[in-house]
């Protein structure tokens, strides 16, 4: 479970988060929407503090953090959450010196201190759920695009995180390409996976969410199930918003 | 050219070789890990450490980088032994060379950590490492290939700049040729013997980096 509650954000003089607060149960799926600049991204990089946030508070599994300007949080309190947050990133970032295999291997025995033959079992398991069993072996330069952000989707599930976080995980890719990253992430869904996925693809968002957010300006501007967001905004800048994509 | 002078060129290979292989070699890879080490650690504390810390290895690398290591020798081997420090040549070359190569590859290190993305950092951090496993299992592997050509262009610069340690008494390799000079009075036919011998042990270590670089390269399409 997440629980949000007061969020903001500052760089510099610009406030990039400006209270966001939201709840997301256990096994649900959140899809955060909006235009680029709304927040969103940043909002999701506070979910495992590689931003932290100024004010509010974050409660997500066995983690309870309350932030203040300027206040230190203790390294084990943000390795803490972050060993329970797997994330995905936009641009891969798989690690280019190690294979598809070593990739998922990696935090297991550097950060849990698994056994290697242990971790590897896992990273195989996790491989063959992603469709990638055959590219155990390759190099991150040696896969295409789907195929590395389906390597991180195994990565990011290597530690048994309690919330797999998407930061628009099919923005480089072809379309055709992006379809089996999207096939993946509704199988996670359908398996009872905690995500937050951050997206431009609406259509996506509306198949795979129990929940969505639209944040415009670091604020939430419409929130619900996917059916009344989509179809029965209640906010004149989410109908707009919409109606602009719809176009 | 004369009989005279190849039988000179022949009797002086072996002697002048064999300097190399006894001090010129061995001071340059001992000198070389020494100065690497120094330059990562150095590289490391100016980047990251407590800023009483980052002062220190700033003003190392300004006073190393400002002052000719001619000089630098000197002080070491001529000069300590005033302050109470007597250091045999051989030492005292270690240091002298060891201190440049960690200040000069310090800057080469600091480029090539500072050349591996962010998103690197933020991966290896979005899996719960820590800073210093960050570095250590996806930073510096990937810095590290990055560094290798100019560290063995400092390499070879290396291996050149050890004739200087015979103004310090040093018999190695050049120290060696000026002896044999001073015996046959033949200075053209013995530094250009010399310096045969210095490019044959370059052109040797430029193999050796490029091979290093292709395995480096291993996991890269660039």
């Amino acid at each position: 479970m997440i629980r949000v509650r007061g969020i903001r954000k500052t760089f510099g003089k610009q406030e990039v988060l400006r209270g966001v607060d939201f709840t997301l149960p256990t096994g649900q799926v959140l899809a955060v929407i909006g235009p680029s600049g709304s927040g969103k991204t940043t909002l999701l990089r506070c979910l495992n503090l590689l931003e932290v946030p100024d004010f509010g508070t974050l409660e997500l599994g066995n983690a309870s953090l309350a932030f203040t300007p300027g206040a230190k949080l203790r390294p084990r309190e943000v390795l803490g959450l972050r060993k329970q947050t797997g994330m995905v990133f936009q641009s891969f970032n798989l690690f280019p010196h190690m294979t598809a295999l070593g990739n998922v291997i990696e935090a297991q025995v550097t950060v849990q201190k698994k056994r290697k033959v242990e971790a590897e079992e896992r990273a195989r398991m996790l491989l063959d759920k992603v469709g990638l069993a055959g590219r155990a072996d390759y190099y991150p330069h040696k896969l295409s695009g789907g195929q590395q952000q389906r390597v991180a989707i195994a990565r990011a599930m290597a530690l048994e995180p309690e919330v797999l976080l998407f930061d628009e995980p099919t923005s480089a890719l072809d379309p055709e390409l992006a379809g089996e990253v999207l096939k993946v992430i509704k199988q996670l869904a359908s398996e009872g996976m905690t995500m937050v996925i951050v997206t431009h693809l609406m259509k996506f968002a509306e198949e795979v969410a129990d929940y969505v957010i639209l944040m415009d300006d670091g604020l939430i501007v419409e929130e619900g199930p996917p059916k009344e967001v989509f179809r029965h905004p209640k906010s004149s800048r989410a109908a707009q918003f919409l109606s602009v994509l719809a176009e | 050219m004369s009989d005279r002078d190849i039988q000179i060129l022949i009797d002086s290979f072996w002697p002048l070789l064999k300097a190399g292989v006894l001090y010129t070699i061995p001071l340059s890879v001992i000198t070389f890990v020494l100065g690497l080490l120094l330059a990562i650690v150095t590289a490391l504390v100016r980047m990251y450490a407590w800023a009483p810390f980052r002062w220190v290895a700033d003003f190392y690398v300004w006073i190393i980088r400002g002052t000719p290591l001619l000089v630098q020798l000197f002080i070491i081997f001529y000069g300590l032994p005033m302050a109470g420090l007597t250091l045999d040549a051989f030492p005292s070359a270690i240091i002298g060379f060891s201190l440049s190569v960690g200040a000069y590859g310090s800057e080469i290190v600091r480029a090539a950590i500072v050349s591996v993305q962010k998103g690197q950092w933020e991966a290896a951090y979005s899996l719960g490492m820590t800073r210093l496993q960050a570095l250590r299992r996806i930073v510096l592997p990937q810095a590290a290939r990055v560094s290798v050509p100019p560290l063995g262009n400092s390499f070879i610069g290396l291996v050149k700049d050890t004739s200087l340690a015979a103004v310090i008494t040093l018999a190695e390799m050049f120290r060696r040729a000026q002896q044999i000079v001073a015996t046959t009075y033949e200075p053209l036919l013995l530094y250009c013997e010399v310096a045969v011998i210095y490019l044959l042990f370059s052109t040797v270590l430029s193999v050796l980096q490029n091979l290093s670089e292709r395995y480096l390269a291993r996991y890269s399409a660039s």
